[in-house]
Order: structure tokens, then C-alpha cells, then sequence
């Protein structure tokens, strides 16, 4: 008898659980909900925390690794770290100029307007099992599902699920992402599949006769209607003709490096101009 | 008060340490300790806040935490009829049922959105959760304030 009652919980649970993932697989509006909330959230969690890191990391070398010491040692050594701190603080800003100076020189295709953001977060929690960065804009900078995201190298991905303040970039090395590109020199089209995190990516449906050479590069075709056409993406590393498939087996080398991301431009498309007859 | 805020430092110090190590729950103890001390009204709304910041963090449709804190929440109320529910050795077998449920989580929620998903990666999480679940429990039982405790025999 208990038995059976467990067995009727569990299946009633099932029904229950069932209904609501489907039910919000059609609305969207938990996911709507929970990025509002948990993303939004800890997004404003991990911005200051950078913050909080460099203090703590101050706290630990002035307390712990100074204790012992005399004082003119103490400030003598002070006095050296400042100077060291304010040498690699410039240093860092020196870098950080090329690179924010090199996503500055990147133009936008016509009919599209890009905007800055900054990388908060790699993926996260258990929940996070495909290639993700967290982004620090969301819908309320205009930001979408589906908004191209590039950085100076190339296309990093698209967002896949935004918050007011936050966003979730799907990377282009992710096994589910797909984005349809064509030779830059040769004009042979394909769909560049991911691979997952750190490997390759696979070149699909490349016609077997296809001109196509190694180190070519690869740039975005446009028909996706998600990314616009020309944005470079990834550079051939190899080709093989197969005698037993009707398509070349073509990997390409992502140009981004999903390591390093820190900054990145969201694509944004402009509204079309009305015509004078509008 | 003091409960909610002890409560929500801890959500905030969890969100930011899981960004040093993705594919992990650094939170699933706090639920564990709040069924371990018998509150239920904290483990419900604790229970809701992680299901949001999870589903609001992670990259599947919304589901994959109700069916992970639900099946933590079963995996906990069916071994403490076997098991000690404050012995370490209780809580590496938690541990390791975290790792197949991480594994089993995401796979079902692959499969209903018909996505691929990295196993190999999904493996070194599983073993990783399953590492990690017992030294945040002990962990936090060293930093869980004593005002809060409803049971001494609490680590």
C-alpha cells in the first residue's frame, strides 16, 4: 500500500514537472523569470567581486606577508610594492588601452551598431553544461536572444539568454552552436559546427569539390538572418576529401580566444530608414 | 534577521566562489544543513532562491534545478533512514550522488531540448561535485553561527 502511494507521488511529480517544462518551453516565461532574477543577480554579484578579490589579495600580502618585519623594512618594502603595484597597474592599463583600442578600430557592418561590454564570468553552476560567458548588459542596454556578439579577433558567439543587466553569450565553440559562413578567398560555403571547449571547429556540408585552401579564412555568409555578412570567425586548419562522403571534412582554428575574453561588442541592428514613400 | 542575512551572504559568497570553478554547485550544502537542523521554512525559500540563481546562471531551459534540489532532497531523506545524517561518511555518499545526478540532470534536460552535451566534461564535473560536496559541508559547519543552530550534535 505504501508502496503504491510512493509510486503514485513520483508519478504525479513527474506529471507536474512535465507539464511545467513544457509549458514553459512554448511561454518562456520561467526562463524569462530566472533570467531576470538569478542572472540579473548574481551579475551584480560578480562585478564588484573583482573588486573585492584585489583587496583581499592586499589585506593578505600587507598583514600576513609583512608581519615580522622592522619598520623601515616594512616601509622601505612599502614603498617598492606601491611602486611595483602602480607599474603593473599602468601596465595593465596600458594593455588594456591596445586591446579596447583595437575593438574601437573595429567598424560595424552597415545597418548595425555595436556596443562595449565586459566579460563578468565563464560559465557557471551546475547548470551551465555548454560554453557560456557572462556579459555585464542585458535587455535593458537593448540587448537580445540571438544578438551577435564579436570581439576585435572575430565572432565570439550569440546571446542566448538575456537579463535587464546581465547577459549569457553562447560561444561558437560550443557543440551546439552553428553558424553558416563562406571561404573569404573562394566563397565555398558551409556551416561551422562547434566541438566543444578548447578543440576545433568542424566545417559541415562543404561541397567535395569545393575550392577551399588551408589558413583560409572564414567569414560569416549572412544567411542565418544572426549574423551580419563578412565578420571573420575562424581560419582553416585542415581538409580532408573522404572517398565515402558526399561533403569535404574541413577543421578551422576559432579566431577568438575564449580564454583571454575579457571585453566584447554586442551587434546591434539598426532600424531600417523609411523611405521617402513610407 | 539575522538569519536572512547570514543566509543571503552565504548565496552571495557561493554564486561568486562557483565562478572559480564551473559546473559545480558550491551551494547544494546550504540546503543540506538548513534539512539537517530541521528548518524547513529556510530549506523552502533557500531552496527557491538557488533553483532561480542556478537556472538563472546555467545555459538549459528552466527544469534542470528543480529535478537537481529535488533528487538532493530525496537522496537526503532516503540515506538518513540508512544513515548517520551528520557522519562525513553520510556526506561523501551525498557527494558522490550529487556527481551522478549532475550527469543524470543534464542529460535528461539535453535530451527533452535535444542538445548535445559535452560527457567527457560532464564526467570530471561529476567527480569534482562529488570532491567538493563534502569539504563545503564541513566547511560550513565550521562557519554556521551558533544562533542558528537548532541541534547541537551539528558537526
Amino acid at each position: 500500500m505504501k508502496l503504491k502511494r510512493i509510486a503514485v507521488i513520483l508519478l504525479a511529480g513527474l506529471f507536474l514537472y512535465l507539464t511545467l517544462y513544457t509549458w514553459n518551453l512554448r511561454t518562456g516565461h520561467l526562463d524569462t523569470f530566472s533570467a531576470h532574477t538569478g542572472l540579473d543577480f548574481s551579475g551584480w554579484v560578480l562585478r564588484p567581486g573583482d573588486w573585492i578579490a584585489d583587496k583581499a589579495v592586499g589585506f593578505w600580502e600587507r598583514y600576513v606577508y609583512l608581519v615580522g618585519l622592522k619598520q623601515e623594512n616594512d616601509l622601505l618594502r612599502e614603498d617598492n610594492r606601491r611602486l611595483r603595484l602602480e607599474n603593473m597597474t599602468l601596465a595593465e592599463r596600458s594593455r588594456a588601452t591596445v586591446r579596447l583600442e583595437r575593438l574601437l578600430r573595429f567598424a560595424p557592418p552597415e545597418g548595425w551598431a555595436m556596443e562595449g561590454a565586459r566579460v563578468v564570468a565563464h560559465r557557471m553552476g551546475p547548470a551551465g553544461v555548454l560554453d557560456t560567458v557572462l556579459v555585464d548588459k542585458g535587455s535593458g542596454q537593448g540587448v537580445s536572444e540571438d544578438t551577435p556578439v564579436v570581439c576585435a579577433e572575430g565572432v565570439v558567439g550569440s546571446v542566448m539568454r538575456a537579463g535587464l543587466a546581465s547577459s549569457t553569450v553562447l560561444l561558437i565553440s560550443d557543440m551546439n552552436s552553428r553558424v553558416a559562413v563562406v571561404g573569404l578567398k573562394n566563397r565555398a560555403a558551409g556551416i561551422l559546427a562547434g566541438q566543444g571547449w578548447g578543440r576545433d571547429l568542424s566545417v559541415k556540408y562543404m561541397k567535395l569539390n569545393a575550392a577551399l585552401e588551408p589558413g583560409e579564412i572564414l567569414v560569416t555568409s549572412g544567411l542565418g538572418g544572426v549574423f551580419p555578412k563578412g565578420l571573420p570567425v575562424a581560419r582553416v586548419s585542415g581538409i580532408n576529401r573522404s572517398d565515402i562522403s558526399l561533403f569535404l571534412d574541413v577543421r578551422a582554428e576559432p579566431l577568438m580566444d575564449a580564454d583571454g575574453l575579457e571585453e566584447v561588442l554586442i551587434l546591434r541592428r539598426l532600424p531600417a530608414e523609411k523611405g521617402p514613400g513610407d | 534577521m539575522f538569519k536572512a542575512l547570514w543566509w543571503t551572504a552565504f548565496v552571495l559568497a557561493g554564486i561568486w566562489a562557483q565562478s572559480f570553478l564551473p559546473g559545480v554547485d558550491l551551494l547544494a550544502a546550504g540546503l543540506v544543513v538548513c534539512l539537517q537542523e530541521e528548518d524547513w521554512l529556510a530549506a523552502l525559500w533557500l531552496g527557491l532562491a538557488l533553483i532561480f540563481v542556478q537556472e538563472g546562471v546555467g545555459s538549459l531551459a528552466f527544469g534542470y534545478s528543480i529535478l537537481w534540489y529535488g533528487g538532493l532532497g530525496l537522496l537526503y531523506f532516503l540515506g538518513r533512514r540508512a544513515f548517520e545524517p551528520e557522519s562525513v561518511l553520510f556526506m561523501c555518499l551525498l557527494g558522490a550522488g550529487l556527481g551522478l545526478l549532475h550527469v543524470l540532470c543534464a542529460m535528461a534536460s539535453g535530451l527533452l531540448q535535444g542538445i548535445e552535451l559535452p560527457l567527457r566534461r560532464l564526467a570530471l564535473e561529476a567527480v569534482l561535485q562529488a570532491a567538493v560536496f563534502p569539504v563545503e559541508w564541513l566547511a560550513l559547519g565550521r562557519v554556521f553561527p551558533d544562533r542558528l543552530r537548532r541541534h547541537e550534535h551539528f558537526l
